[in-house]
Formats: C-alpha cells, structure tokens, sequence
C-alpha cells in the first residue's frame, strides 16, 4: 500500500490556539482509517485543511504525490461528508445526489440520462432504493447520512472525509451504520478518513486508527496495537480503559503517590513517566487472600458498580482517595457481590502492567 | 387569514387530538370580537356603502350599481387603477433589486451575529423620524435646483437640470423604493442567515461555482423572504396616497389619492368602490404571492 495522502510539517493555528502543531502524517490508499481526539484536540480542523475548507500556515499537503494545498477545495479529488450531513434541503433525495454531478464547474455532466443512471447506481450502493423523489425532510437520520455519503460518493472521489459522521445518530443505528460504512467503503475502494471522538467507535471501525492530541499525532497503529500499546500515557489515557499512575522509575520499581509496583512487562519509552494496567487485567480478591510471586497488589474500599450486561465495572476508592476501575467479564465468572465500602485487595500480573519510561 | 392562524396556533398548543374545550377558546374572545367590530363589520360596510345612491350633496342607502358603472367606465379611474399596479410593480421590482444584494451581505457575508444586528438596525434609522418628513425631504435632493442636479452640472455630466427627476412617475417610484426597501430587507436577510453555512461549503466541496450555489442553493432557500417582503411591500405601496402626492405634484393618481379626495369632497359611495376594488387587488395579489412559496412549509 502505497501513501495516499501526505501531510508533511503542517500547522495551523486561531490567534494563540495552535489547533495543528507540525502534523506528519501519511494514509494508505484503499483503507478505512479513523481518526480519535478528545473534543479540542483538532480533529476537525485537521479535516478541513485535507478538504481545503482552511490553509495551514506551514506545511505541505500532498495527494498521490502532487501538493494540494492552496488548490480549491472541489479540485483537491477529496470528499466532504459534514458531521450534520448539510443536506440542500429544498431538493430531494436523488437531486441532492445528483447536485454535484450537474452543478459542478468542472466537467458538468449535461447528458441528464447519464446523470439518473450513476444517481440510481450509487442509490442502491448505499441502500436508498425507494426514496428517491422523498424530501431530505421526510427522512430518518439513518437515511440522511446515506444521502450525505452517497452525495459525496457519486462524483467518484479518491478520498471521503467524514466529520464525525455517526454522531447525530442514535445509539442502536449507530452501530448499525458501522458495519454499513465499512461495507460502503469496500465496495467502492476509497478511502475514508473517519473522525471520531469515541474510542470504541475508531476502534471498531479502523483499519489504522490516528489518535491526535492537542495538535499532534500522538499514534498511528492497528486498533489491537493501539488498545495492547498506546504510545503514551495521553493516548492510554484517552482510550478510556487503563488505569493510569505517575510517578518515577528507581531499581526495578515504580515509584507512585499510591503505592511501589514491581516492573516486569512491557516498557514504552516516553518523555513522562507513567504506570498503566488495563481495567480487565485486574483481579478482585479478599483482603487476606494469597498473593503470588509474578503479582502486583493494591488495597482498595469498594465504591460502586455498574452493569452493561457482558461486564460488571467495579469501582474502588485508593488510600490516596483516586478511583481505580476494574472490569469483570461476566463470560468468565459469575457476577460477584462487594460489600459497600469494603476494603478489597486488587491484584494484577506484574507482566500485564505498561511502564511508560 | 390572522383567525386562522390563531386557531391554528391553539390547536398545536394544546398537543394532541384534543380540540380545545370551552373554557380555552374564551381565550380567543377578545381578539375575535376586535377583528369583527373593526375589521370584518367596516369592510362589510364599506361593501354595502359602494351600492349606495349618491347625489351631488348627499347619499341615501337606495341601492344601485350607479357608482359601479361609472367607476369602471371612466377613464380617470381605471387609469388610476392600472397606475397603481405599474407604480406596485415596478417598486416591488426595485425592492427587490435594491434589497436582495443589500440583504445578501447582511444575511450570508456577515457571520457575526451583532454586527448583522447592528447592520439591519442601520437599515431602520430613517423610521426614526415621520414618514412624511422621509418623503418631503426628496424633494431637495430632486428638484430642479435640488442637490442631485446641483452635482450632476457641477461635474458637468449635464448642461440643463434635469426636470423629470421631480413631480414625475420617477420621483414617486424612487421615493417609494426608498421607504419601502428596508421591508424587503429585513424577511430576505433573516431567510438567508438561516442558511446553515456548511450547507454552502458543501454546494463547493462538490465543486459548484458561487454563481451555481447562489442559484441552485441561496435563491431558493431565501425565496420564503422574498415573499414575505413582496407582500409587505404590496400591501403598503397598493394603499399609498401620501407619496404620490408630495412627489408628483398631483400629476400621478393612484386608487388611494382617489379615495382620499372622494372622501374629502364627501362622495361617500365613491370612495366605497375605489375602496373595495382595492381591497380586492389587494386580496388577489396577497393570494398570488403565498401561491409562489408555501409559507407553512419553510418558515
């Protein structure tokens, strides 16, 4: 796989808030990628210098190999999907799709036989058959989030931008519209850069996920590499699901404000040094039970918990007054009950921890 | 028209099947009561007066089409009728003409919502003094001697002053658009600062020209404005008097300078039937405008 897009040195700032700090980045071709931030963290802004809809300040855009920044956004080969979708909403289905095709400035297709053909082709690639002549009013948000792909779809871009495309959708068709993104994608072989500020969301869906962080890429990886080996304590952080230490590194030990850790698993250099193990990774046990020689153990006082039907996350309040979570499958044990404000011991293997150093 | 609305407007209130009951639609007493004393019963009235006889000094209520025939075969009269609707339609043009670009910028180029704000308040400040001292103060910008000429032959673009510039059509129509284009502003600036921005950005992204996005996107979705404006600016021109009057030096009689003089020379049954041939264009014109956009639908 070859790199599609290239983003070299690129930055982009408003007044003081550097919202892209020197982006070096590159995007296979055929690949659905998502792209994860918190909320601030410039995922859209990154979105709209691809489009063209902003100019970075610094830096150079390139796709397949040619600079595209400072070239109009519709000249760039590269799609918009707009996180409201931005439906015409005087038209209907089949002229909002057709919109593009008929209106461009560039190579206008008059021949309106050839403009209902490939409207009718990519209708029924995205699954609007029926609804063609329905307002962009009349329809559910499912639907309109197809009309706003199949919009973009139908003048045969390179690449689809989508701004976090699921999140005017509601839970159930959320998912539902996930695997039907996916499906989309592979049937026409482009590829689709997918922003997302929930973690599970870019998870599932990427084949690469970019994490971004206050203006950097802070990780590029496979979603189980990135889930098994966040780059950073920031990135780890981020996907909601270690519990996360600081402290410093002496003989062998982590040192924290909660406690000392044995070090025996995997080290990731970098720049903060930072102790994390993953909310399933962690055993609930007595406060007397045995401890094994390869095992980490903390005390904690049994706070709450919370169900959501495959797992129950425990939560315990440290000596220091933190919050540690664990999260029990339910596939593997049956549900167990904690005393409230019970005191608990909290084991993990010594190899399970990530030692940020 | 307004009943409607109202009863509408309950019904959606109430949330539900449910009709309002009893005790609700006392709610609606006052205003229909209103409406029926001083605007259902007066246009009754003034429909019954038109079929009055009238003599010279005074009126009796014997019926007759008397002033009907006369209204409609003299031609005084139906040259006043169809200068109303040519004045009507060439302000309504100008308006928009004048109004749309102006509203344009208002509504689309300026995003900051106060300096849109203080923008269409600019628009108001000549309705911060009377009406009449708005149209009497062209008359020194367009008179013979007014500061428009005063210019134009200073810079020597011309060698005489150019009368037609007032007691003229022209000077009615330029007066009018003046007063009246802040009323086509405002309806068409709001459409257009509903327009969601990344609806335009995406009209670009797929690659159409402002002049295509401004046709196939912005006219339509501000077409609702247009409407509104044309109709506030219908209603108001087709009713003048007073314009017409100080501008054109008498020379340009619309349906509602008839009326006022009938009145003042007390032709009472008159003045009914230039009053109800008004009220009818009115009603037709009203009517043609809420046919080209369905109101309910987009506001």
């Amino acid at each position: 796989m070859s790199a599609a897009l290239q983003l070299v040195n690129v930055s982009k700032s408003y007044g003081d808030l550097k919202a892209l700090d020197r982006v070096e980045l590159a995007l296979p071709d055929d690949a659905y990628i998502s792209l994860l931030g918190p909320s601030g963290s410039g995922k859209t802004t990154l979105l709209r210098v691809i489009a063209g809809f902003e100019e970075p300040e610094q830096g150079a855009i390139l796709f397949n190999g040619k600079r595209i920044d400072g070239i109009a956004p519709h000249n760039r080969g590269i799609g918009f999907v707009f996180q409201n979708f931005a439906l015409f909403p005087h038209l209907s289905v089949s002229e909002n799709i057709a919109f593009g095709l008929v209106n461009r400035e560039f190579n206008p297709i008059t021949d309106m036989a050839s403009v209902k053909t490939r409207v009718r082709d990519i209708i029924s690639l995205v699954g609007l058959t029926g609804l063609e002549d329905r307002a962009v009013t009349q329809i559910s948000g499912g639907q309109r989030q197809r009309v706003a792909l199949a919009r973009t779809l139908v003048t045969e871009p390179k690449m689809v931008l989508l701004d976090e495309p699921l999140g005017a959708l509601d839970a159930n068709l959320r998912s539902r519209m996930r695997i039907e993104l996916r499906a989309i994608r592979e049937r026409c072989g482009v590829t689709f850069l997918h922003v997302t500020g929930s973690e599970s969301e870019a998870l599932a869906m990427g084949d690469t996920v970019l994490v971004l962080e206050r203006g950097h890429i802070a990780q590029s990886a496979r979603s189980d590499l990135l889930y098994n080996r966040p780059a950073s304590p920031a990135v780890a952080r981020f996907l909601n699901c270690y519990n996360l230490f600081s402290g410093s590194i002496a003989d062998n030990i982590f040192v924290s404000q909660t406690g000392r850790f044995a070090i025996g698993g995997f080290r990731q250099p970098s720049s903060q040094p930072a102790y994390a193990i993953r909310y399933d990774r962690v055993d609930i046990r007595d406060k007397d039970a045995p401890v094994h020689q390869d095992e980490v153990r903390l005390e904690g006082n049994f706070v709450a918990s919370e169900y959501s039907g495959s797992a129950i996350n425990s939560f315990f309040s440290l000596d220091d007054g933190r919050v540690f979570e664990v999260e029990s499958h339910l596939s593997r044990s049956a549900p167990q009950t904690y005393v409230e404000k019970g005191r608990y011991a909290l084991v993990w293997k010594r190899e399970d921890a990530l030692v940020f150093a | 028209m307004t009943m409607a609305a109202i009863g509408d407007e309950t019904q959606v209130d109430t949330t539900g099947k449910r009709k309002p009951s009893g005790p609700a639609l006392w709610l609606l007493a006052p205003g229909v009561i209103w409406m029926l004393l001083f605007l259902v019963l007066p246009i009754l009235m003034m429909v019954y007066v038109s079929f009055w006889t009238q003599t010279t000094f005074k009126i009796e209520p014997t019926l007759t089409l008397k002033s009907w025939i006369t209204f409609f075969s003299s031609e005084t009269y139906l040259g006043a009728l169809w200068t109303t609707v040519r004045i009507w339609l060439i302000v309504l043009v100008s308006t928009v003409l004048v109004g749309y670009p102006a509203a344009l910028f208002v509504g689309l180029f300026v995003r900051n919502k106060t300096i849109q704000t203080v923008l269409l308040v600019l628009c108001v400040i000549p309705f911060w003094t009377s009406f009449l001292i708005r149209v009497l103060a062209w008359r020194p910008m367009l008179g013979k001697e007014g500061a428009i000429n005063l210019i134009l032959m200073k810079i020597g673009i011309v060698q005489q002053p150019i009368e037609v510039l007032l007691f003229s059509e022209l000077s009615v129509i330029i007066g009018m658009t003046q007063i009246y284009c802040v009323f086509m502003v405002g309806p068409i600036a709001f459409m257009l600062g509903r327009i969601d921005p990344s609806v335009i950005e995406a009209a670009q992204d797929l690659g159409a020209s402002f002049g295509r996005i401004f046709r196939t996107i912005i006219l339509p979705l501000s077409m609702p404005g247009v409407v509104v404006g044309g109709i506030f600016v219908s209603v108001m021109v087709l009713g003048e008097f007073a314009t017409s009057a100080a501008l054109s030096g008498r020379k340009v009689n619309l349906l509602g300078n008839i009326i006022v003089t009938q009145v003042g020379s007390l032709k009472w049954a008159f003045a009914a039937v230039a009053g109800v041939v008004l009220t009818v264009l009115m009603g037709a014109v009203v009517a043609a405008l809420l046919r080209v956009v369905d109101l309910r639908k987009e506001l």
